[in-house]
C-alpha cells in the first residue's frame, strides 16, 4: 500500500503495472479471505444440515407410525355352487393366506383358493347318515380348532390344518381337517343344544351347550396319559347345569375357563365365574340394551376382552369391549371399557386379528371396518357393495381379508396396517389396558407371547425423564450457582485459577462410571446408612457458618498462618469431619428413632416404597454430571460481569453483598439462565446414570425413594432386543424424537430468555 | 452541602450520628500554605505499595473545602490511585498496601473501626467510563439510597429529583425516569453517574478522568456541571487534559513517578510553576 502512496506514477502504463503488482498480491489475499468465508459458511451449514438429516431421519422412521391402513381390494369372484348352498360358519385362511376353509353348516369344510376361488378340497366333518350339526363354535383361530355340536348332543373338535411340501422347490400347502381329541365325539347333552361353546386345554376339554329351559351344561373332559405318553382317551371328569334368567343366544367361556358370559335376545348379559365347576357363581347381570337382541360376542386375541355387537342406536350398530376388573376387594366385576361405533348398519359378523389386539367388522349395509381396540383407532372402512356381509376373515399376518356378502361373492382384499398400537391418545393419555382396575399410563412394551396387550404410553418415561433431571437439579443446583457466585465474586484469584479448572474436569469424567459408583456403591451405602445422609444434610448447613465464626475467633497471628484467600480450603476438612460425623451417628440413629433400618421405617411407618435405586442416588449422581457444566457457564457469567459495575456500586457505599445481589447478579442473570438450562438439557438427555443407578422401572410416582425410566435409558435398555421396523422399533425413535423436542424446547427457551435478558442487559 | 428545598431528606442522611460527627469535626479550621479557605481532607505522609512496588512516595497535602483541586501528572505517575485512596477503592486490590493518613475530618479513613461503606457514601466517586447499572434511569439514580434502607417513595422522587437537576440532567430525562440508562448518550450516562454519587449527598466527590470517554459538547457540559457542583461538594479530580485542569480548577496538584512535585493555585501552576518539573510538563515537553 505504501508503494502507491510514496511512489507517484508519473504516466498511465506505470501506474498499470503497479496496479498490476497490487493486484497479485491483493488477489491472494482476496482469495484466502473468500477461502475462509466458504470454509465457515460450509462448516455452519454443515452442522445444520446434519441436526437436519438426524431430525429428518428420526421423522422418517417414526411418521408411519401414525399412517392410517391400506386396504386394496382385490376383486371378487363368487363362491362355488357347493359353497354357496350353506350358510358359512367357518371362513377362514391359512398362515400364506394362499387357502381358505369354509365351513357350512351342512357340516362340509372346502379349502379353496384364496386368489381365484376355485375349489381345491371338500372334507367331511360330519359324515353321511350322522345327525344333522346343530351348532358351532370357533375354539382357536390361530390353531384353526373348532367344534361342532350334532342333534344327539354330542360334540366334535376337529382342526383345519395345512402341511407344506416341497417338490423341484415349488412350495405346494395341502389343507386337511385333523381331529386332536379323536374322530369320535363327545356327549354334552340328551338332545340338540341351542348355542355351543368349547374351550380346550392341554389335557382338557370344556363343553359349554344351552339347553332348553334357560340352562347352560357345561361338562369337563380329561385325557388321560399314559405311562409312555401317547395320548389317552377323553374321560368325563366334571359336569354341572346353570340355571339362567332367560334363554341365551349365545354363551362365551374365556380361554382359561374361569368365565362365562351369556348374551339374551333381550339385551342382557350375564357373567358367572366358573372356575370352581362343582360351584359355580354368578357374578354380574347387565342389561347392555334394552329389548334388543344380543347374538355376537368374540373374544379378542388374549381372550381377555369380549367384543359385543350390539344394535347401537340411529341405524348404526356399536361394538362395545369388556373385560373382568378387579375390585378393591379382591373381587371381580364385568367393566364396560370402549365402544367402536360403526359407520352405518349393524353388525353381521366380526373376525379378530390372531396376533394383536384389531379386529374387524362387516355389517348389514355393506361396509367393513378395520379396529384397533388398544388405541381405540378405527384404522379403515370401506364398502364392500350395497348387499349385506355374511361373513368377513381376516388371515392370521392380518394381510389379507376375505368378504363374503349376502349375494354368493367373496370379496378378497390386503390389507397394509402395520402399526394399528398407537394413537395420540394411546401414547399420551391414559388408556384401561386389559385387567387393569382403571385407565392408566403404562409403558410395557415386550413380552415373550402374542397374546400380550402392549402399553406404549410414553407419559411415564416423559414423566421419569422429568423427575430424573428435577431431583439431579434439586441437587446440582444449589451447589453449582453458589459455588459459582462464591467462585467468581468473592475468591481470591489464586484460589480461583485453581478451583475452576478443577471443576470443569470433573466434566470429563465418563458418566459411565458415575453411573457404575451411583448404583454399586452409592445405592446400597444409602440404603445402609440413610439417617447419615439426612443428618449431613441436617448438620452441614449450620457446620459450615460456625466454621466460619469460629476462624474470626482466632488469634490473629494463627489467622495469618493462612494466605490471603486460602481460608475457604480449611472448610474441606470441616467438611470431611461434619460427614464423618453424620455417617458415624448413622446406625446408632438408626437403631435408636427408626428400629434399626429406615427404609423399614419408611415402608412401615410412614407407607412409603422405598427402592434401592431410587430418585435420591439418581439427582446425586446425576447433580455431579451436571454440576461442572452449570458452574462453568455460569461463573463465566458473574466473573465477566464488567468490573466497572461492581466498583460503581462499591463507591456508592454498598457491601460487596449487596452489590452482588443488586447489581452483579441481575447483570449476569441471562448467562446463569443458560447455564441453568443447558445443565437441565443435559439431565434430561443423560443416559448411563440414569440407567445404572436407577431401577429402569416406569412407574409415575415423584417420590425421592422410587426410582423411574428415562426416554434415554428406555431407548438404551430396549433397542437391542426390538424388531426392526415393528411398531417398538419405531416408538423407541419417537421416545428419541420426544427427548429431541425436550431438549429442543430447553435450548430454545433458553435462548429466548435469555435473549430478552440480554437486552435488557445491553450495552455494557 | 444544602440540600435546596429538601428538609426531610437531609434529616434522613443526617441522622447517621458518626457523619454528624464528621461533620462537626470538617468544621474545624485547619490552614495549608497553599490555600486559605476550610480543609477538607488531609493527606499525610501516603505511601502507598502495590505489592513490593512503591506507586505513592510520602504525599502530603491539604485540600480546600468547596474547591475544585485537579491532580495532573503523566501516565503512571500515581494520581488515580491516589484519588481512590479517599474512599479505599484500593481495597479492592489484594496486594495494595498503604501507610500514612488520609484524614476526613479529624477522623483518619484508615482506621480499623472505619466503615468502608460508610465512608464510600460520603466519599462519592465517578469513574473514566461511564458506568451506570443495567437498571431505569431513575433506580440508578435512587441506588444510593435504596443501599442504605430508604424506601420511602416520596423520599426517593424527591431525591432523584433533586439530584438530576443537580446534574442538570432533569431536563433532559424527566419524562423516561423509567427507562434504562443504557439508553442515554455518553455524556449523559456520565452526568447520571454524577447525580448517582450526589443523590446520597456526600461530602467529597472524587472524578477520575470523568471526560476523557466523552465528546467536546459533552465534556464541555459536564465541566460546567463541574463549576456548578463545588458550590456544595469538595471536587477532586483527575486529568489527562490540561486545559481542563485549567479550566475547571481551583487548585491543581502536579504528580510525578509517585511524588507529588507541586501543588497550588491553578493560576499559579499554569503561568507560573514553581519545579522546572511542573513547567516542562505543562508546556508538553514529556507526558
Amino acid at each position: 500500500m505504501t508503494a502507491v502512496s510514496s511512489t507517484k506514477p508519473s504516466n498511465a502504463s506505470d501506474r498499470h503495472a503497479l496496479l498490476g503488482v497490487m493486484d497479485a498480491r491483493t488477489r491472494w489475499r482476496y482469495l484466502k479471505d473468500r477461502f475462509a468465508r466458504w470454509g465457515v459458511a460450509v462448516g455452519g451449514l454443515g452442522v445444520i444440515v446434519a441436526i437436519m438429516l438426524i431430525f429428518f431421519y428420526l421423522a422418517y422412521v417414526v411418521l408411519p407410525l401414525f399412517a392410517p391402513a391400506k386396504v386394496t381390494s382385490h376383486g371378487s369372484y363368487a363362491l362355488q355352487p357347493a359353497m354357496a348352498a350353506q350358510q358359512p360358519w367357518l371362513l377362514a385362511m391359512e398362515e400364506q393366506a394362499e387357502i381358505g376353509v369354509r365351513l357350512g353348516s351342512d357340516g362340509q369344510a372346502h379349502f379353496f383358493d384364496v386368489a381365484t376361488g376355485a375349489l381345491r378340497e371338500t372334507v367331511p366333518v360330519i359324515a353321511d347318515g350322522e345327525p344333522p350339526a346343530v351348532a358351532f363354535d370357533i375354539i382357536d383361530r390361530a390353531s384353526g380348532r373348532f367344534a361342532i355340536a350334532l342333534a344327539d348332543g354330542s360334540v366334535r373338535i376337529a382342526e383345519h390344518s395345512y402341511r407344506s411340501e416341497f417338490t423341484d422347490g415349488v412350495r405346494t400347502i395341502i389343507p386337511g381337517i385333523a381331529y386332536p381329541y379323536g374322530e369320535g365325539s363327545l356327549a354334552l347333552a340328551d338332545g340338540p343344544v341351542d348355542a355351543l361353546e368349547v374351550r380346550t386345554a392341554e389335557e382338557s376339554v370344556l363343553l359349554a351347550g344351552v339347553l332348553p329351559g334357560n340352562q347352560v351344561r357345561i361338562a369337563r373332559f380329561v385325557q388321560e396319559v399314559g405311562l409312555f405318553g401317547g395320548a389317552g382317551e377323553l374321560e368325563a371328569d366334571a359336569q354341572t347345569t346353570l340355571n339362567l334368567e332367560f334363554a341365551p343366544t349365545t354363551i362365551r367361556i374365556d380361554p382359561q375357563q374361569a368365565w362365562l358370559y351369556a348374551l339374551s335376545a333381550d339385551g342382557r348379559l350375564a357373567f358367572w365365574s366358573i372356575r370352581d365347576l362343582d360351584n359355580p357363581q354368578r357374578i354380574d347381570l347387565i342389561t347392555v340394551a334394552e329389548g334388543e337382541s344380543l347374538r355376537q360376542a368374540t373374544f379378542l386375541n388374549g381372550g381377555i376382552s369380549l367384543m359385543l355387537a350390539e344394535p347401537g342406536s340411529g341405524e348404526r350398530g356399536l361394538i362395545s369391549q369388556w373385560f373382568p376388573v378387579r375390585n378393591d376387594d379382591n373381587s371381580y366385576r364385568l367393566q364396560r371399557v370402549r365402544d367402536f361405533k360403526l359407520p352405518a348398519g349393524t353388525v353381521t359378523d366380526v373376525d379378530i386379528e390372531q396376533r394383536r389386539r384389531g379386529f374387524v367388522v362387516g355389517t348389514d349395509s355393506g361396509k367393513v371396518a378395520l379396529y384397533y381396540a388398544t388405541s381405540k383407532r378405527r384404522l379403515a372402512n370401506f364398502d364392500v357393495g350395497d348387499v349385506a356381509v355374511r361373513s368377513v376373515a381376516l388371515a392370521p399376518r392380518a394381510d389379507t381379508m376375505l368378504v363374503e356378502t349376502a349375494d354368493g361373492q367373496l370379496h378378497r382384499y390386503d390389507i397394509h396396517n402395520e402399526h394399528p398400537e398407537i394413537s395420540m391418545g394411546a401414547l399420551w393419555g391414559k388408556v384401561w389396558y386389559e385387567s387393569y382396575p382403571e385407565p392408566d399410563y403404562v409403558w410395557q412394551s415386550s413380552s415373550a407371547t402374542n397374546d400380550f396387550e402392549p402399553k406404549f404410553s410414553l407419559t411415564p418415561l416423559s414423566f421419569g425423564t422429568m423427575k430424573a433431571a428435577f431431583y439431579a437439579m434439586l441437587f446440582a443446583l444449589p451447589l453449582a450457582i453458589f459455588g459459582a457466585i462464591y467462585t467468581a465474586y468473592f475468591m481470591s484469584p489464586q484460589l480461583r485459577q485453581l478451583i475452576k479448572p478443577t471443576i470443569e474436569i470433573m466434566e470429563a469424567l465418563p458418566t459411565v462410571i458415575l453411573g457404575f459408583l451411583a448404583g454399586l456403591f452409592l445405592a446400597p451405602y444409602l440404603e445402609l446408612n440413610m439417617p447419615g445422609a439426612f443428618l449431613l444434610l441436617l448438620l452441614l448447613p449450620p457446620a459450615i457458618p460456625l466454621a466460619g465464626f469460629l476462624w474470626t475467633r482466632l488469634p490473629p497471628n494463627m489467622r495469618y498462618l493462612v494466605p490471603d484467600g486460602w481460608a475457604p480450603v480449611l472448610l474441606i476438612p470441616v467438611v470431611i469431619a461434619v460427614a464423618v460425623l453424620a455417617f458415624s451417628l448413622s446406625n446408632p440413629v438408626e437403631a435408636a428413632l427408626f428400629g434399626g433400618s429406615m427404609p423399614n421405617w419408611l415402608t412401615n411407618e410412614l407407607g412409603i416404597d422405598y427402592d434401592q435405586r431410587n430418585s435420591l442416588v439418581v439427582g446425586i449422581a446425576m447433580g455431579f454430571a451436571v454440576i461442572p457444566t452449570i458452574f462453568s457457564i455460569a461463573e463465566d457469567a458473574i466473573f465477566s460481569v464488567p468490573k466497572q459495575l461492581s466498583q460503581g456500586s462499591l463507591a456508592l457505599g454498598a457491601t460487596p453483598w449487596q452489590t452482588l445481589v443488586r447489581v452483579v447478579l441481575p447483570t449476569a442473570s441471562p448467562g446463569m439462565f443458560s447455564a441453568v438450562m443447558i445443565g437441565m438439557g443435559r439431565a434430561v438427555g443423560e443416559t448411563m446414570i440414569v440407567l445404572m443407578a436407577t431401577g429402569n422401572t416406569p412407574i409415575m410416582d415423584m417420590s425421592i425413594f422410587q426410582g423411574m425410566r428415562t426416554l434415554s435409558a428406555n431407548i438404551a435398555v430396549e433397542m437391542p432386543e426390538s424388531e426392526v421396523g415393528s411398531t417398538h422399533f419405531r416408538i423407541l425413535f419417537l421416545a428419541g424424537l420426544v427427548l429431541f423436542m425436550f431438549t429442543f424446547v430447553f435450548n430454545t427457551v433458553a435462548e429466548v430468555v435469555r435473549q430478552r435478558l440480554r437486552r435488557k442487559y445491553s450495552d455494557l | 452541602m444544602d440540600a435546596p428545598g429538601n428538609g426531610t431528606l437531609r434529616d434522613t442522611m443526617m441522622r447517621d450520628k458518626s457523619k454528624e460527627a464528621l461533620a462537626e469535626s470538617l468544621s474545624a479550621p485547619r490552614q495549608q500554605p497553599a490555600a486559605r479557605g476550610e480543609v477538607a481532607v488531609e493527606v499525610d505522609g501516603l505511601n502507598l505499595f502495590y505489592g513490593d512496588k512503591q506507586a505513592l512516595n510520602s504525599v502530603t497535602l491539604d485540600i480546600e473545602r468547596n474547591k475544585v483541586t485537579a491532580f495532573i501528572g503523566p501516565s503512571g505517575c500515581g494520581k488515580s490511585t491516589l484519588l481512590r485512596c479517599f474512599n479505599r477503592m484500593n481495597d479492592l486490590i489484594d496486594t495494595v498496601r498503604t501507610e500514612g493518613e488520609i484524614r476526613l475530618g479529624s477522623k483518619n479513613i484508615f482506621d480499623k473501626d472505619v466503615d468502608v461503606a460508610r465512608l464510600r457514601r460520603q466519599v462519592g466517586m465517578v469513574f473514566q467510563k461511564p458506568n451506570p447499572f443495567p437498571k431505569s434511569i431513575y433506580e440508578n439514580v435512587a441506588y444510593g439510597l435504596r443501599l442504605a434502607g430508604e424506601n420511602k417513595k416520596s423520599v426517593l422522587d424527591d431525591t432523584v429529583e433533586w439530584a438530576l437537576k443537580g446534574a442538570a440532567l432533569w431536563g433532559e430525562v424527566k419524562d423516561r425516569l423509567q427507562e434504562s440508562a443504557l439508553g442515554m448518550s455518553g455524556g449523559q450516562q456520565q452526568r447520571l453517574v454524577i447525580a448517582r454519587a450526589i443523590a446520597v449527598q456526600p461530602k467529597v466527590l472524587l472524578l477520575d478522568e470523568p471526560c476523557s470517554a466523552l465528546d467536546p459538547i459533552s465534556t464541555l457540559k459536564v465541566e460546567e456541571l463541574i463549576d456548578q457542583l463545588k458550590a456544595d461538594y469538595t471536587v477532586l479530580i483527575v486529568t489527562h487534559n490540561m486545559q481542563q485542569a485549567a479550566r475547571v480548577s481551583d487548585y491543581t496538584a502536579f504528580m510525578y513517578l509517585g511524588d507529588l512535585i507541586e501543588y497550588n493555585e491553578t493560576d499559579t501552576i499554569f503561568t507560573n510553576p514553581g519545579k522546572k518539573q511542573t513547567e516542562d510538563y505543562i508546556t508538553g515537553r514529556y507526558g
